[in-house]
Parts: structure tokens; sequence; C-alpha cells
């Protein structure tokens, strides 16, 4: 491990959280257990895993979409889960934006771009006049790529990469602290992807954002995240950096998800073998399953005898390395 | 070496283009306006502007013609001259004269431009009330635990039952019978937009104005009423007709209006013991009745479609 995460600040820390949901039914649908991660101040931290595995709920959760029925979430040291004062709240929703997955979808069709982009500064007045609004839409539209003629035209007369962009533009001029991008890309054309990614690149060094990525595409998550968490069936399996993820995988689940990745090499294609993740070869004893930092910074959700496991794979893994 | 010198003078023949990338971002379309189109769209149908022509002259002329006619049914001039009774259809008489000497032209009319006036008035109350209610009550999940069981209440209670009370209540005339059509319609209305609502309220859209710290009401305004007003204006162009219709039946019934204003529900049932000697009497203002209604109906539909941006293209 080269970065020492004690020294930095944490801007957002999800500790012990549970959220479920009503089925109707006596049975409650437990959509993430026991989620506990710390996101630090300008990094970009991505959220991993298959659809359905809780990604995009936890997602909603920072946002105060849905309720976390266990646990906290807190930003920037204040709690923000369960009930809070008015205020703190129209603080937090300023500090705390969303990039939606589907542009088609998360933009109001009746609506100009115009009265989409500002949106958020009406609602917290965050402009001296009418001139003044203007010339930040039309700054967050440029921010963004697009072009102030723009304000007058309708969503659907734009193309999936520009809406995502409007959509980005919205978020932005809030001035945000802290940015969930819930699979932003994945409704794209492939075309545009590198685009919009870039785009986001850019704004978060201009702007000291922090980003939680959510994605299913490690090719992805590889390219933008500085830390990964892998989630699966709700629970977070293994926390690294993300050259240590990719280096080390020590979970069973993230082997099989990093084997997924196609190569674009058709050399390496050729030789790469799926492994099938196979939740019956962990420990079945019925011991509790604790995070615990293998390496400095490295955590994997294990039984004691897992861990063990784990240990003696990850030396293994090391050794090859060094040799 | 023939081929390398080709290239190279080949060369001197192209330039550089320069590349603008801003210039891909430019929407060469022409600028959309949601009004504009709604009412391109709804003049494009020939026939539709027909009935919407049809159905301006006929309210106009129902609005009009009373006040120059200053019909009353409890005037009557010719009861007493035979000459003038049962008279049919003609040159002089455009739809002949009835029992009491009476021109029929005059009581339709006169009957009409009550009956068009209650259903609007009731309608335009109706949409004021039940909209916005509707809106909240689709929102809010706190709201929507009590007012399920207050519509629950309010729509079983008979229609005719509350019709006769409040005519009793509140004697007959343009007021009670208003009152009588409001009271409890307005949240069938409030309960349709409620449905409505609750099918488009979590989608994205509206989870990201939440995002961004939108109030509820300015969502309602903004996110919700424009995806509606297709909706609505289907809901409306049912309404007034039903409405009529309700003025109708209850004037027929004896519950509407009094003896003293014009109606076509108290004009029709005056005139259906004539039915069978003079058919004149009771088929024209029934025919009347349909044509407002039906044309009506029509003109709604087509503005409903009109508002849908789908038929825009």
């Amino acid at each position: 491990m080269s970065v020492d995460n004690k020294d930095r600040e944490v801007i957002l820390s999800i500790r012990h959280v549970d959220i479920s949901f009503d089925t109707g039914h006596k049975k409650k649908l437990v959509a993430v257990k026991d989620a506990t991660f710390d996101i630090y101040k300008g990094e970009t931290f991505a959220l991993v895993g298959e659809s359905g595995s809780g990604k995009t709920t936890l997602g909603r959760a920072i946002l105060r979409i849905n309720p976390c029925s266990a646990g906290e979430i807190l930003f920037e040291g204040k709690r923000i889960s369960g009930k809070i004062s008015r205020e703190e709240d129209r603080n937090v929703v300023r500090s705390i934006q969303m990039i939606f997955q589907d542009p088609a979808a998360s933009l109001n069709e009746r609506a100009t771009i115009e009265y989409c982009v500002s949106e958020g500064l009406y609602n917290f007045h965050l402009y001296k006049d009418e001139r003044d609004r203007i010339a930040k839409v039309d700054k967050a539209l440029q921010d963004v790529g697009l072009l102030p003629e723009h304000k007058s035209r309708y969503p659907h007369e734009f193309s999936g990469g520009q809406r995502q962009r409007v959509g980005i533009a919205r978020a932005m001029i809030m001035d945000p602290k802290f940015i969930v991008a819930d699979e932003p890309i994945s409704a794209l054309d492939v075309s545009i992807r590198a685009q919009v990614l870039n785009l986001m690149n850019k704004l978060k060094a201009e702007k000291n954002l922090t980003y939680l990525f959510i994605a299913h595409d490690l090719s992805v998550v590889r390219f933008i995240a500085d830390r990964i968490a892998v989630i699966h069936l709700g629970e977070i399996v293994e926390i690294a950096d993300s050259e240590t993820l990719f280096k080390f995988p020590i979970h069973p689940y993230t082997v099989s998800l990093l084997s997924t990745v196609p190569m674009p090499d058709p050399i390496v294609e050729r030789t790469r073998r799926h492994i099938v993740y196979d939740p019956s070869r962990l420990d079945q004893s019925g011991a509790p399953r604790t995070m615990r930092e293998i390496r400095p910074g490295h955590f994997v959700l294990a039984t004691d005898k897992e861990y063990v496991g784990y240990e003696e794979r990850i030396a293994g893994m090391e050794a090859k390395l060094l040799k | 070496m023939s081929i390398r010198n080709t290239k190279i003078q080949d060369v001197n023949l192209f330039e550089f283009a320069d590349f603008d990338e801003l210039q891909s971002e430019h929407i060469a379309a022409p600028r959309y306006s949601y009004w504009k189109s709604v009412w391109r769209t709804f003049f494009k149908n020939k026939f539709t502007v027909a009935v919407a022509a049809l159905l301006l002259i006929i309210i106009i002329f129902a609005l009009i013609q009373p006040m120059y006619s200053g019909y009353s049914p409890i005037l009557t001039p010719n009861i007493n001259n035979a000459e003038m009774k049962f008279l049919k259809p003609s040159a002089e008489h455009i739809f002949g004269t009835d029992h009491v000497g009476n021109e029929v032209f005059d009581a339709v009319w006169a009957g009409a431009r009550n009956s068009i006036i209650i259903s609007f008035v009731c309608t335009f109350i109706n949409m004021i009330v039940g909209i916005p209610i509707g809106a909240l009550w689709g929102f809010s999940k706190k709201m929507d635990k009590w007012m399920i069981e207050v519509y629950n209440i309010v729509s079983n209670i008979p229609f005719l039952l509350l019709a006769m009370i409040l005519s009793y209540v509140l004697g007959a005339g343009m007021k009670s019978l208003i009152i009588t059509m409001t009271c409890t319609e307005w949240i069938f209305v409030a309960y349709f937009i409620r449905t409505q609502v609750m099918i488009i309220r979590d989608r994205e859209y509206n989870m990201a104005s939440k995002c961004l710290g939108t109030r509820t009401w300015t969502m309602i305004v903004k996110n919700i009423l424009p995806y509606l007003i297709s909706v609505i204006m289907t809901y409306v162009s049912r309404q007034i007709p039903s409405l009529i219709s309700y003025e109708v039946f209850l004037s027929y019934m004896g519950l509407g209006l009094g003896t003293t204003n014009a109606s076509l529900g108290r004009t029709i049932s005056l005139y259906t013991s004539y039915m069978n000697g003079y058919p004149h009497l009771f088929w024209i203002p029934v025919g009347v009745l349909a044509l407002i209604s039906i044309s009506l109906y029509i003109v709604g539909q087509k503005l409903a479609d009109a508002a849908d941006p789908r038929t825009h293209i």
C-alpha cells in the first residue's frame, strides 16, 4: 500500500447501514446489509456489483431518498440519515448532488433546458437577479461543452450524450461537494462514454469534487476510480484501492467478477477463463462474517476460517509478484 | 518514383479544414414550442375545425339569442290563441310552436343557454378544486390514508338522494343546482388526478427534482401537471357533456331549475307528453342537446390528442 488513508479527510462515512423495504409480507426485503466504509475528500470511490446487489439503493440512501433502517451516514462529520432538521436537510441537498443513469428519463421533458439547469438555483435562490441566473446557466452549459443557445430547447431535441451533460450541468450549478454518479454512462453509446467520463474527471479537478461512482462495468471503474468497493447481494465483500483490487483480488466474488472483464487484446482474451462464483465453497459453519483489514487499506469480508485462507492466498500472490 | 511525385503535387491541392467541436453541438431543427405545436396539430384536421366552428356558433348563438327573444317559461302571451298552438316548423316559426303557443326555437335556445352555463361553471369549479387537491393527494402518502376514506364515504352517497335533499334544503334555482353538481363531484376529479399523479410521481425526473431540493408544490406545477394536460383535457371533454346530461336529467326529474327558468331538461320533460301527436316538439330539443354534447366531446377529445406531444411529429 502506497497511500496511507489514515491522514486523509473523510467527507462521507457510512456506518453499519442496513436498508430494507416493506414487501407487504412479514418478511422484509433487505437490500443492503451492514455497509461500512469511508469516502475521502477528493477521491473517486466506486461501488461495483451486479444488478440487484443494492448499489443504487445505497447511493440513494446518501441522498436521503431511501431511509436507512439501521446504522447512520455521516457527511462532513454530521449525521444525515434519519430525522434531521430542515436547515440541515437543505444543506445536504445543496452539497450532495446526483447524476442519474438514464438521461432520457431524468430530465423533465416538458421543461426547457434553461428551467432544467436553473431548477436548483430557483430552489435555493442562488442568484442575484435574472441576468446573474442566465449567466450562471450559460456558464454551466459551457462547462459541459454545450452552447448557451440550447437554453430554449427541450430535452427531447438532444442526443443521449448531450442530455447526460445537461444532467451534469444541473448538478454542477449547485456547487456541490459530493456527487453520487449512478451508472452515469451505462445508458450511453460507447462512442461518447469516454467523453462523459473525461468531462466528469475535468470537473472533478476544477471544482475539487468527490465522487461516489456506482457501476457494474469494471473496465470503466478501473479508469475512473481511486478506490473500489465490491458489493454482492447487499453485502460489501471487499474494499481496496483500484490498483490493489485488480492486482490482489481476495474475495472469491471479486475474483469471479474480475474474470468477466473482457480484454481488448485478442491473444489474452482467448485465454481468459471465466471463474464462476460458487458461494458453497465459502465457510459454511455459520460463523459471523466481519470486515477485516487484510493489508493496510484492503478490507475483505470473512469469517475467521476464511481469513486464514485469504491471508495465505494474498501472501502467495505477493510472493509470485516479487519473483 | 512517379507515384511519389504525384503525391507531393496533390498535397498542395488540399488544405487542412478546421474542426470546430462546438459546431457538432448545434441543433439545426427549428425551435419547438409546446402550445404552438398543440394548435398546429389541432387545426391540421379539417373535420375537427368544422366541428369546433359549429360548436362555437352554437355556444355564441345560445348565449346571445335568448337576450333578444326574452323567452321565459312563465310568459305565455299566446295561450288563448288556438291558432298559434302546435304549429309545425316553417319559415316563420323555425322550430314550430308548443302547447301554449310559444316559439320552440326561443325555448330551446334559452334552455341550451342555461344548460351550457351550468355545465361550464360546474366543470370549472370541479377542476379548480379537484386538480390541486388530487395532485397533493397523489403526492402525500399521509393525506392518501384519510382522503381515501373520505372518498369511499362520499362516493357511496347516492347522487339522486343528495340532489333531492339539496333541492329541498336550498330550493330550486341555478345556484342550488350548481352546488348540487359540485359538492361531491370534485372528489371524483381529485381521485382521478390522484391516480394519474401516482403513476408519474416516482419517475426518475421527479426524483432528480427532489435531489435538487424542489418543493412538492413546484414539482406539481412544473413536473406533474404539464404531463397531465392531455389527460385532464380528455376528462374535461367528458365532464362537460355529462354535466349537461345531469342537468337535463335533474330538471326532467323536477329537481333542477325551477319553473321560472328555461332549461333543456325542463323543455324536454314538458314536451314528452306531446311526443305522439307532435314529435317535433320532443325531437328538436333532444337533437340540439345531442349536437351540443357530441360536438363538445369531439372537440375536447381532439384537443386532448393535440395536447399530447407524441402527436407533434
